[in-house]
């Protein structure tokens, strides 16, 4: 127990005198969460969040465009605008503010297109009423083509966007056409002796859509956002970079002969090996509630969502222990392999960079090609975000996270056990 | 009784191309300060690392104060042995006192007695003003000092020295021989090895010369001097069985 303690003080002494070695292991990270947070919060929200300029251009002047106009305002996705420095904007114009990417999406709205969407109106009402043996006697136009609602995107538009957009302007036009036709049938029903008095309300929804949270607690709704994803994300990329504090610190031991000295002394080196490991485990699990409270407090004072903690404090500071495990382990073993602290360090950064690209920390594993969410789930930092998540976003406990939990301290023994060989050949 | 009893000795690393040791033999006796040298490549280093348990000899006998060196003995012997190793093991961002404690609680020694230990030692080495000093603001000598110090805290029978005086100032160099002969003087088994012929001349009553993994002569220093007339120091001596061929 003396080595082991005597260990954690020497570590904890040399921390303390290391202040580049403070900054980046506490301070680094806390800019890398803040701003990894904020670049991609944009990404992140959902089309539905964001608030769009779209160019009008209303050549029917009747209720289509008054109605869409209203409605797409009304969604607070959109700001409508119909002129541009006091004048009201054609066609041509919208089409080449677009095409220059001052702005994302036009619409243009035909002359002739309320008259149209009445006319259809009056048709299907006339149609019920003959069927009804009553005489159809709203007018209804002769003409023959149908008239289109014309959008016009950015170039650069994604097809999400784009997808998103149709399926916004269509349920505007959906619900358009469906009020003027109940406004017509509501028309002529009253037109049937009906009193004055009685207020005739149609409802169409009879059945609408409720979302409901699937996870065990009902009481937290929490949406995958930029700081759900980002601030536990990018947390166990930078405890996983600790590899390159403990490798160099392994290899300047081994180069100065500070470690000849302790396996001299007599005792196991397991114990040393011990202290120096739980020492950084806890300087890991230290980071990790350092940048949760950037995304608890910090962050939503710049304008992103507060970070969610889900209910199990338990369960997240067993994934911190065992992420610490991970990451001061995969340390330990490149300390062991390479000879020099710059093999070290380049080896160190450049492997957490892959493993942290393939293992969902920059962008979410479901929205990448199943092959390479199958080979992203054999990365430790994915392993490690995805306890986090089920902590965070489906509220689980410390009951649900031991696979994910296992995994990672296998990972951990597997590599201590084969830093051990490569020591034991080293010195043979 | 012998501090140090080697019997032909054969080690090859794994993978290399010729022995470190082909068959060395030698014996050291108790509370003498004896000299173990030989030219680069010679098998010094490889033989004192078997002395303390680090490696494994292929074949050979290794005794310790009568202790055979194997599994069962490891760490009692480790426990004998002092090993002060030519670089400055020492992590230079703790103090002198702090790197004290830390090698002494990994001996078991704690509290005042640790302490009091600590403070007399840097005491018999002019240290008593800097232990409170980060290792690496000392000067050379400093450091050399601190390093023997922290190899004698868990008072070693047998103290083994690599280079001990490399690159020190003179004054430190006479402070540290110094230090091994009334150390030596309290019953403590010495075994100096350097490249500093005159240094080992001095300070060493009987030496061993290897070379190419082999003993090519071991005996009193003045006794190996008078044994070859054309031979005016230790310097020659050694010249003598090892040549002049250069050992790159």
């Amino acid at each position: 127990m003396l080595r082991l303690l005597a260990t954690i003080r020497k570590e904890w002494l040399l921390l303390l005198r290391d202040r580049t070695g403070l900054t980046l292991l506490f301070v680094l990270p806390l800019i890398l969460i803040t701003v990894m947070a904020m670049i991609e919060d944009a990404p992140f929200r959902d089309y539905q969040e964001l608030r769009f300029d779209i160019l009008t251009v209303d050549n029917d002047h009747g209720r289509l465009g008054k109605y869409i106009r209203e409605g797409l305002e009304y969604s607070e996705q959109f700001r409508v605008i119909d002129s541009v420095k006091g004048q009201l904007l054609t066609e041509q114009q919208a089409r080449d503010l677009v095409n220059e990417g001052d702005y994302k999406i036009c619409i243009i709205i035909p002359p002739g297109a309320t008259g149209a969407i009445v006319s259809n109106a009056n048709k299907i009402v006339n149609d019920i009423l003959k069927r009804m043996s009553m005489p159809g006697v709203l007018p209804v136009s002769t003409r023959k083509d149908s008239l289109n609602v014309t959008i016009y995107f950015d170039p650069a538009s994604k097809k999400a966007f784009k997808s998103a957009i149709h399926q916004a302007l269509d349920n505007f036009l959906t619900q358009v056409e469906t009020d003027l036709l109940l406004e017509r049938i509501k028309q002529q029903l009253k037109r049937k002796d009906v009193q004055e008095t009685d207020s005739m309300v149609i409802q169409l929804k009879a059945v609408g859509l409720k979302e409901q949270l699937t996870g065990p607690s009902q009481e937290i709704d929490v949406i995958s956002n930029s700081v759900q994803h980002n601030v536990p994300a990018w947390s166990i990329f930078a405890m996983f970079f600790i590899v390159i504090p403990i490798g160099g610190n392994m290899i300047r031991e081994r180069e100065d002969g500070s470690l000849l000295r302790m396996k001299l002394i007599p005792g196991s080196y397991l114990a040393i090996l011990t202290g120096k490991m739980l020492f950084f485990v806890g300087v890991c699990v230290v980071q990790f509630y350092l940048m949760m409270q950037v995304g608890i407090y910090l962050l939503p004072l710049l304008g992103l969502p507060k970070l969610m903690l889900g209910q199990s404090w338990l369960a997240a500071f067993v994934v911190a222990v065992g992420i610490g495990l991970a990451s001061t382990s995969y340390g330990i073993l490149v300390g062991t392999v390479f000879k020099t602290p710059n093999q070290a360090l380049n080896f160190g950064a450049i492997s957490i960079v892959i493993l942290s690209a393939i293992g969902g920390i920059w962008i979410p594993l479901e929205i990448m090609p199943s092959h390479m969410q199958f080979i992203g789930h054999l990365s430790p930092l994915s392993w490690g975000l995805d306890a986090i998540n089920d902590i965070y976003l489906r509220n689980v406990g410390v009951g649900h996270i031991w696979g994910h939990v296992g995994k990672l301290v296998f990972f951990a023994v597997a590599l201590l056990c084969t830093a051990a060989v490569i020591e034991k050949r080293r010195l043979s | 009784m012998t501090s140090i009893l080697v019997q032909d000795l054969h080690k090859t690393y794994k993978g290399a191309l010729e022995p470190s040791l082909k068959g060395l033999s030698f014996s050291f006796p108790k509370g003498a300060i004896v000299g173990l040298l030989g030219p680069n490549g010679a098998g010094k280093t490889t033989t004192i690392s078997i002395l303390c348990g680090l490696v494994k000899a292929d074949t050979g006998k290794v005794q310790i104060f009568d202790l055979p060196q194997n599994a069962t003995n490891r760490e009692a012997i480790k426990g004998l042995i002092g090993i002060v190793p030519q670089q400055i093991a020492l992590f230079p961002h703790l103090t002198a006192v702090e790197n004290l404690e830390y090698f002494g609680n990994l001996y078991g020694l704690k509290g005042k007695s640790l302490r009091s230990r600590i403070d007399e030692y840097l005491q018999a080495f002019g240290l008593e003003k800097n232990g409170h000093k980060q290792v690496h603001h000392f000067s050379g000598g400093m450091k050399r000092r601190t390093n023997i110090i922290a190899a004698i805290l868990h008072q070693p029978q047998l103290l083994v020295l690599d280079e001990p005086t490399a690159g020190v100032d003179v004054q430190s160099r006479s402070m540290i021989l110094q230090f091994l002969r009334d150390y030596n003087q309290q019953g403590v088994s010495i075994v100096y090895t350097s490249h500093l012929l005159d240094e080992a001349q001095t300070i060493c009553q009987e030496v061993a010369i290897i070379d190419e993994g082999r003993a090519v002569v071991q005996g009193g220093t003045t006794e190996l001097i008078a044994r070859h007339p054309e031979c005016r120091n230790l310097e020659d001596v050694f010249l003598h069985y090892t040549g002049h061929a250069l050992r790159d």
